[in-house]
Order: C-alpha cells, then sequence, then structure tokens
C-alpha cells in the first residue's frame, strides 16, 4: 500500500469517496488546500480583517484556528480568539484551558467569557431548575449572544466558527426536515449580515468531513479537548446525523452532494425565503432584536436573574 | 500472541484470536464505529485495515463523540 501522491509506504488514511491512499504528510496537506480553498472560493476574508475564533478548545475550532493562523503569517488577515465557559462542571474547563494555551502559543489576543460573569448564571445551575428548556437551546443563544458581543468589543471584521461537512449538511437535512426554510436560508460558508451589529459568520472547515479533522488534529499533534458534554443527548440533530451516516456507507459522496445542491439553491431561497430583517432593539441589553427582548434576555428574564 | 490495547482508562493485554486479525475486527468486536475513532500501531497513525502483530501496542483515539 503506497500514498497516492507521493509513494510513501506509511499510508493513514483511505478516502472512500475517491479511493484514495494517503500518508501523513500528503493527508495534513490535503486539509489544509481544502480548507485554503474554500476561503479563497467563498471570498471568506479580505485583506485586512480582524477574525475571531470562536475557540471551544475541540477539535473543530482549534482546527479552525491552526488554519487561519497560516492567514496571519502571511499577513492577510489579524487574529483573536474568544472562549465561552457556560458552568459545565468536569467538562468545560479543560476546554478552556487548551484554548489559553493554543491562543498562548500562537501569541494572539485571547478572552475567556464566563456565563456566571456575564449573567450571575452557570448553565449547571440553569439544569437544576425544574421548567428548563434543555441545556441545548439556552447554551446555544448565550453562546451566540456572547461571541457577537464580544466581536464588537474586540473590533472583529469577522467572526469564524468551526463548523465541519457533517454539521453542515445536518443542519441542511434537519432544516429541511422541519419545513424551517427560515433557517435554511442562514447556512452556508458566509453570513451576509444584514445588520451593522453583526459581524459576518464564516465557516472555513465547511466541507471538510468531521472525521478528517479529528484526524487531522491527531496527525499534526494539536492538543484538543476530546470528551463529550454531559448534557449531550439524543437530540434531533443526533438522530439526522445517524440516518445521514448510514446513507454515507453505501454512498461515500452523499454529503458533498447534499452540501453542493444547497449551495445550488440558496441563491433561489434567500430571494424568496428569508424574512425581513427587524431593525429594533432589545429593552434590557440593546442587542438587536424583533421582539422587546431578545433571545438571551428572554431567558434570563424567565429564570429570574 | 497478545497485543496491548489502550483506550480511553483502558490498558489491558489482549489475545490475537486468528491470523489476520485487523483493527478494524478489533472495532468490531469492541462495537466501535471506524467513523469515530483513529487508529495507533506503535506510537504511528495506521489505517484500520492493519493487522495486529505479535507485541503491538494498539491505541484507539476517539475523536467524535455523539451530541
Ligand atoms: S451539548 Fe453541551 S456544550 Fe453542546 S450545546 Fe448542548 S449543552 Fe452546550
Ligand atoms: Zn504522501
Ligand atoms: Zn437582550
Amino acid at each position: 500500500m503506497q500514498c497516492s501522491q507521493c509513494g510513501n509506504s506509511k499510508v493513514i488514511y483511505k478516502r472512500e469517496q475517491s479511493g484514495q491512499l494517503l500518508c501523513k504528510d500528503c493527508f495534513i496537506e490535503s486539509i489544509e488546500k481544502k480548507a485554503i480553498k474554500t476561503v479563497r472560493k467563498e471570498k471568506l476574508l479580505d485583506k485586512g480583517d480582524k477574525v475571531l475564533v470562536a475557540l471551544s478548545g475541540g477539535k473543530d475550532s482549534v482546527t479552525t484556528l491552526e488554519i487561519l493562523n497560516s492567514f496571519r503569517e502571511m499577513n492577510v488577515i489579524d487574529l483573536c480568539a474568544v472562549t465561552v465557559d457556560e458552568g459545565i462542571a468536569n467538562y468545560r474547563q479543560d476546554g478552556v484551558d487548551i484554548a489559553k494555551r493554543h491562543a498562548e502559543r500562537l501569541g494572539i489576543e485571547h478572552k475567556v467569557v464566563s456565563l456566571k460573569e456575564d449573567y450571575g448564571i452557570t448553565l449547571d445551575e440553569i439544569m437544576q431548575r425544574p421548567n428548563h428548556k434543555g441545556s441545548c437551546t439556552y447554551c446555544g443563544v448565550f453562546r451566540r449572544t456572547i461571541i457577537n458581543k464580544a466581536a464588537r468589543e474586540m473590533g472583529a471584521t469577522k467572526i469564524a466558527t468551526g463548523h465541519n461537512l457533517d454539521d453542515e449538511v445536518q443542519g441542511i437535512m434537519m432544516n429541511y426536515l422541519e419545513g424551517n426554510t427560515d433557517n435554511l436560508t442562514k447556512l452556508g460558508a458566509k453570513t451576509e449580515s444584514q445588520a451593522e451589529e453583526f459581524t459576518v459568520k464564516i465557516k472555513p472547515l465547511r466541507e471538510i468531513p468531521e472525521r478528517e479533522i479529528g484526524l487531522y488534529v491527531v496527525a499534526k499533534e494539536l492538543e484538543v479537548h476530546f470528551d463529550s458534554c454531559p448534557y449531550a443527548m439524543q437530540s434531533f440533530r443526533g438522530e439526522v446525523s445517524e440516518v445521514i451516516n448510514q446513507l454515507a456507507e453505501k454512498h461515500p459522496t452523499i454529503k458533498y452532494s447534499t452540501l453542493r445542491g444547497y449551495d445550488k439553491i440558496k441563491g433561489v431561497l434567500k430571494k424568496e425565503m428569508q424574512k425581513e430583517y427587524a431593525h429594533g432593539r432589545c429593552k434590557r441589553c440593546g442587542e438587536p432584536s424583533a421582539n422587546d427582548l431578545c433571545k438571551a434576555c428572554s431567558f434570563l428574564e424567565e429564570l429570574g436573574v | 500472541m497478545e497485543f496491548t490495547l489502550k483506550f480511553k482508562d483502558l490498558n489491558e493485554k489482549r489475545e490475537i484470536p486468528n491470523d489476520d486479525y485487523t483493527i478494524k475486527d478489533l472495532l468490531n468486536e469492541l462495537e466501535l464505529s471506524a467513523q469515530t475513532v483513529v487508529s495507533k500501531q506503535n506510537g504511528e497513525l495506521v489505517i484500520e485495515d492493519t493487522v495486529i502483530q505479535e507485541d503491538d501496542e494498539i491505541q484507539l483515539v476517539q475523536i467524535i463523540y455523539g451530541g
């Protein structure tokens, strides 16, 4: 067995969709090239951008940081990072520490924002409440709010997230199956922000399968937090992911074709389906919001904090 | 014929049950999906078709967690 690229006999990966065999160096190079290609093709970066990486310390965000750092080294962009500490005992701290070490290693500006300090409550405390809406509901909303705020405070022009091919395809299928056409218009490589207060979000890894990102960090010996959140449970996303992975066993290109298909109809979708942006403001925190209170603040009111 | 398996907190000696016993066979036995782990043989990344040899140290790293 030999690497299809260079002939090296130490093969570490077989690409199911193409039959390609790759040695460690060629595999690492292929991932970096792929992400850089997405950045170029989708015009994710402009010269002089200051990109804020949402850095959890997991494989996807650490890889995002690593890829974007190559653009920083070429003096195309500046880089900074934010880590959200939701307050999940025996889980989040390891990721926070790893995120800090990466930021230090690269010498970039890094901020850790905790739910406790910002909102006076941890996710663990929310989960003690009898009528909570499920951990991931709060987690997602607070995280988004915190990252948007951090982007403004740090003067970032773009926010980069670690969404990979699997995340993106799950999002497409979930929203389609749920008939959520509004959310369907919001996916894609780059969010075009409608309000100035929202920083543009980019996803450099959206064409890379999750498993390849996992292998990349191990091959590159990047320190990451491999663990599952104690609140991760059976969710609709999980069910959809299972079905897609099952299909992918016999049809190895299915994730790519789903993504391509979505990208082709996205323009039409947006034109036909996108809701008008609401120009209101949250009464409590001043963030842009369609209603009197933004989602984060309405949760806080319900929780009485 | 034995090899060493390292996986999470596990560090144990296991019998090699037959010739041509691959990492994929081991994953099946452990009911792990090749989609969620990567494998190292004596410290080096390998593909799942790799045959496990006597005295090998096989390390499995779970890279994907549900949820
Ligand atoms: S699985 Fe855990 S970390 Fe992920 S969104 Fe849910 S609560 Fe937050
Ligand atoms: Zn090679
Ligand atoms: Zn608000």
